[in-house]
C-alpha cells in the first residue's frame, strides 16, 4: 500500500516538474484555426492603464472589430507594476501577445531580442514610411531590429510656473530656440531666484535654510541617470558606451561635468530637490510641477494629459536651455506596438498595427495616449484638438523640440540593459543623498562597474 | 462463484488509509505548486535562463559566479575583487537587518504580551490595539511609515527634535546609514502576531508554580525570571524559528519603500530584492534560483543551528535534561 502510494506520489512529482519545465521553451508560432483571428494587445509597459484611457480603448476596439470579419482585437490591460511579471509568464507559458504596446525605447531594448522585425512586413507591403518624422523612424531601429511602426512621440521641453516666476520678480524662459542666452548658467540663476524656504528667502540670501524648501527652481528627478546626463553632449550622448558597446564611457568629461552640475544644483546652489525632497514631494501631492513644488519642470508631452489639468496657476512651456558647450540636447520618447516573435497571428498583428497607426486613426489613438502622432501629416488635426484642450501653450515649442533630440538615444540598448543601468542608478542616487560626495570618483567607479557588466555580457558570463 | 472476495482490512489500516485519504489534497498541493517549482527552480539554477529562450545547461557556473573571487577579496579587502559583490553586499544587508530586526521583535513583542498579560482594566482593548497593525497589509504599512519617517514633512524627526532635543535627527529611509534601523522600526509595527503567540504562551503557564514561587518567597522578578521566562522558552523557540526564515524572505517592504531600487546607495539591497532583480529585471532566471537556493541552504543550516542549540535553552515541561 505504502510503496503504491509513494509511486503515486513520485509520479506526481514528475508530472509537477514536467509542468513547471514546460513553460520553459517558447511555443512554436503557428496560427490558430479560429475563424476571426485574435489579437491581444498587451498594455501596461508605459501609458494605458488610466481609466478614461481603458474606456478610449474599448471604443478603439469596437471600431476595429466592426469593420473587420476575420480579425478580433482585444485589449489587455494590465498594471503597470504588474506588466513585466505578467508578460514574461505569458511568453513563458506559450501565450505571448500578439502586440505590445504602446511602449518607448526601454521596454523594446529591455527585451529587444524577443521583438519580431518588421522589416520584411514593410517591404511586403512596400509601406509608405515616408508621412512619418524621421526620428519616429530611427529611434526604436537596430542594425537587426525594426521594432514597430511609429505611433507618436514626446518631445521635451520646461514647464513652468508663471505665477511663481512673476512673484519672484524673473523674466519667463524665452521661447526662441535661436536664443542662445537660455543656457545652462541662465537656468541657474533662474531656478535659484525661484527657490523659496519656508520663510520665502532663496539661496542667494544669507538666512535661506535648505530644510526648509517649499518651491524648487528646477527638477527633472523622474527620469534616470542617462535621462539627466544625456544633454550635456557626450560624444555617444545618452548611452554609456562606445559605438561597438565594448568600451564604458560613463566618465567622459561631459558626463562629469553633468554629475557635478546635478550635485551642485542639489546642495550647494539648492534649486534641485535632493532625494528627502522628492519623497516629500511623493507623500504630499506626488505632482512636483502640479503640486507647485517646482518652478520649472523639464518633462515630455505625457505630463499635459498627467499633469496640465485645472492647475490653480498660469503656466507656459519653454525651450531646454543650451547646455555648458553651446548645444541643446532635448530627449525625446517614441512610443509604438511590438510583435513578439513567438506570438501566434502574426500577419493579423501587424494589420492591426497598421490599423492603429493609419493617418485616420492615428490622431485619435495618439489623444488616449498623449503623444504626438508620428506622422507629419497629422500635425494639423492633432494641433486643434490640444488648443481646445490646453489653450495659451507655446505649441511651438513642443514641435521644434524634435529637432534636438538625443542620439544615442537616453534608453537604447546596451549589454545587459538592466544591470548597466542599475549600476548608473545608483550612482545617481548617491548623487541625490550624499552632500559630500566626490562626483568624479564616482563616476570613475560607475565606469568601471559598467566596462565589468559589459565585459561579462561579452564573455557570456 | 465468487470471483473477487473482498479482503478483510485491520482497523489499523482503515484508520490508516483514512488518515491518508484526509491529507491526500494536501499533499497533491504542496507537491505541485511547492516540490515540483523547487525541483525545477533546482534545474535551472544549473542553465542560462532568461524565460524567454528554453534554458541552456551551464553547470556549476551560476555558483561559480557567487564564491568567486573570494581569496582575492580576502587578500585585497576590495569587495570588487568578488564575482558579484552585489551578492555579498545584499547577504550583508540582509544579516545586518537581521541582527538589529530579529532580538528586538522577540523581546518587543514578549515584553508586550507581558504587559498584556496582567490583569488591568479593558486589557482586551488593549490586546486588539496591538494587534491590530499585524493585520494590515505590508504595502498600507510601508506606505504609512514612508511618510513618518520623511525627514522633510514626516512626524518623526519634528517630535525627535521639539521633544528629544535632538538637533540633527537621522534622514531614515533617504539616509544610507539610517535607511535600515529605519526598516526595523517600521517591522517592529508588526509585533502583533508575535505577541499574541507569547500570550497564548503566558496564559497556558500553571498558576500553582506562581503559587509555589510566591510560598518560597520569590519577588516579581524572580517569578518572571525563573517560571515565566522557563516556560515561555517553547513559545520564543518557535518564534525565533519562524522570525529568523521571515527575515531572510524580507522584501514587500522595501520593495515598496524604494520602488525596488534597494536605495540609497544600495543600503536596502535585501538579498530578496537583488533576487528578484536578477529574476525579473535582468532576467537572469537562472541566477535567481541560484541564489533561492543559497538562500535556502542558509536557512536550513541556520534553523538547524538553532534546533541544535535548543537543547541547551528551551525548557518543556515534563522533559528530563540529559535524556
Amino acid at each position: 500500500m505504502k510503496k503504491k502510494l509513494f509511486k503515486l506520489l513520485g509520479m506526481l512529482v514528475l508530472a509537477s516538474v514536467l509542468m513547471s519545465a514546460c513553460g520553459a521553451g517558447a511555443a512554436p508560432a503557428t496560427q490558430a484555426p479560429a475563424e476571426k483571428a485574435k489579437v491581444v494587445i498587451f498594455v501596461g509597459f508605459g501609458t494605458g492603464t488610466d481609466p478614461d484611457q481603458v474606456t478610449a480603448q474599448d471604443a478603439l476596439a469596437r471600431k476595429f472589430n466592426d469593420s473587420h470579419d476575420n480579425i478580433e482585437m482585444e485589449f489587455l490591460i494590465v498594471p503597470t507594476e504588474e506588466a513585466t511579471e505578467r508578460y514574461l509568464a505569458m511568453v513563458a507559458g506559450g501565450n505571448a501577445p500578439q502586440l505590445v504596446g504602446p511602449h518607448g525605447t526601454s521596454t523594446i531594448a529591455k527585451f529587444k531580442e524577443q521583438w519580431e522585425d518588421v522589416t520584411s512586413y514593410i517591404e511586403k507591403d512596400s509601406y509608405d514610411m515616408s508621412d512619418f518624422y524621421g526620428p519616429a523612424t530611427t529611434i526604436n531601429k537596430y542594425p537587426d531590429l525594426d521594432a514597430g511602426l511609429p505611433l507618436g512621440l514626446y518631445p521635451s521641453f520646461i514647464f513652468y510656473n508663471k505665477d511663481a516666476f512673476d512673484a519672484a520678480g524673473v523674466d519667463y524662459p524665452t521661447h526662441d530656440y535661436a536664443d542662445t542666452s537660455w543656457n545652462i548658467e541662465a537656468l541657474r540663476e533662474k531656478a535659484m531666484q525661484l527657490t523659496l524656504d519656508a520663510n520665502d528667502n532663496t539661496p542667494n540670501d544669507a538666512e535661506f535654510d535648505p530644510a526648509t524648501i517649499k518651491q524648487w527652481g528646477y527638477a527633472d528627478t523622474w527620469t534616470d541617470m542617462r535621462g539627466q546626463m544625456t544633454m550635456f553632449g557626450a560624444p555617444t550622448e545618452g548611452r554609456p558606451t562606445s559605438d561597438d558597446y565594448k568600451t564604458a564611457q560613463v566618465n567622459s568629461p561631459e558626463w562629469i561635468f553633468g554629475a557635478q552640475w546635478l550635485h551642485d544644483g542639489i546642495f550647494k546652489d539648492h534649486f534641485i530637490p535632493d532625494a528627502a525632497g522628492q519623497s516629500a514631494i511623493d507623500a504630499d501631492t506626488g505632482d512636483p510641477f502640479g503640486g507647485g513644488h517646482v518652478a520649472m519642470w523639464y518633462s515630455h508631452t505625457w505630463y499635459m494629459s498627467e499633469g496640465l489639468n485645472e492647475l490653480p496657476f498660469k503656466y507656459d512651456i519653454a525651450p531646454l536651455f543650451y547646455n555648458q558647450d553651446g548645444e541643446r540636447i532635448s530627449r525625446i520618447h517614441a512610443d509604438l506596438f511590438t510583435m513578439p516573435k513567438t506570438a501566434r497571428n502574426k500577419d493579423a498583428a501587424w494589420e492591426v498595427m497598421k490599423w492603429l497607426v493609419a493617418p485616420e486613426q492615428i490622431v485619435d489613438v495618439c489623444k488616449i495616449y498623449g503623444c504626438l502622432p508620428a506622422r507629419q501629416s497629422s500635425q494639423g488635426a492633432y494641433l486643434t484638438y490640444m488648443k481646445e484642450r490646453y489653450p495659451g501653450i507655446d505649441y511651438d515649442v513642443i514641435f521644434t523640440a524634435i529637432d534636438y533630440l538625443d542620439s544615442p538615444h537616453h534608453e537604447s540598448w546596451v549589454p545587459d540593459w538592466g544591470r548597466v543601468n542599475d549600476a548608473l542608478n545608483n550612482t545617481q542616487s548617491t548623487i541625490y543623498t550624499d552632500p559630500n560626495a566626490d562626483v568624479k570618483a564616482l563616476m570613475n567607479i560607475a565606469n568601471e562597474d559598467v566596462q565589468k557588466i559589459i565585459d561579462e555580457y561579452a564573455g557570456g558570463k | 462463484m465468487t470471483l473477487f472476495k473482498p479482503q478483510k482490512i485491520s482497523l489499523a489500516r482503515r484508520e490508516e488509509l483514512a488518515g491518508y485519504a484526509f491529507i491526500i489534497p494536501w499533499i497533491i498541493g504542496f507537491i505541485i505548486f511547492t516540490i515540483g517549482p523547487m525541483l525545477s527552480s533546482l534545474y535551472f539554477s544549473f542553465t542560462d535562463y532568461n524565460i524567454i529562450d528554453p534554458p541552456r545547461w551551464v553547470g556549476l557556473a551560476n555558483y561559480a559566479r557567487v564564491f568567486s573571487g573570494i581569496p582575492e577579496f580576502i587578500q585585497t579587502g576590495d569587495p570588487r575583487q568578488l564575482g558579484d559583490p552585489l551578492f555579498w553586499k545584499s547577504l550583508q544587508v540582509t544579516l545586518y537587518f537581521a541582527c538589529l530586526a530579529l532580538p528586538l521583535n522577540l523581546i518587543f513583542s514578549f515584553l508586550l504580551a507581558v504587559l498584556l498579560n496582567q490583569k488591568v482594566p479593558g486589557v482586551n482593548i488593549w490586546r486588539t490595539i496591538f494587534f491590530l497593525p499585524s493585520i494590515i497589509a505590508g504595502v498600507a504599512v510601508t506606505l504609512l511609515w514612508v511618510r513618518i519617517l520623511n525627514p522633510r514633512m514626516g512626524i518623526l524627526n519634528p517630535f525627535l527634535q521639539n521633544v528629544l532635543g535632538i538637533q540633527n535627527p537621522p534622514g531614515w529611509l533617504q539616509d544610507p546609514n539610517w535607511a535600515v534601523p529605519a526598516l526595523v522600526i517600521m517591522s517592529l509595527w508588526g509585533v502583533g502576531g508575535s505577541m499574541i503567540i507569547y500570550l497564548a504562551g503566558l496564559q497556558g503557564i500553571p498558576t500553582d508554580l506562581y503559587d509555589a514561587a510566591k510560598v518560597d518567597g520569590a519577588n516579581a522578578w524572580h517569578r518572571f525570571w525563573n517560571v515565566t521566562f522557563p516556560m515561555m522558552t517553547p513559545v520564543l523557540f518557535y518564534n525565533l524559528v519562524l522570525g529568523m526564515i521571515s527575515t531572510f524572505q524580507y522584501f514587500t517592504e522595501v520593495y515598496v519603500a524604494t520602488q525596488g531600487t534597494g536605495n540609497p546607495q544600495r543600503a536596502t539591497l535585501f538579498y530578496n530584492l537583488y533576487l528578484y532583480q536578477n529574476a525579473f529585471r535582468y532576467f537572469d532566471m537562472g541566477y535567481a534560483s541560484t541564489m533561492a537556493w543559497i538562500l535556502f541552504i542558509i536557512a536550513l543550516l541556520l534553523t538547524a543551528l538553532i534546533f541544535r542549540s535548543s537543547g541547551a535553552w528551551v525548557y518543556y515541561e515534563g522533559q528530563l535534561r540529559g535524556r
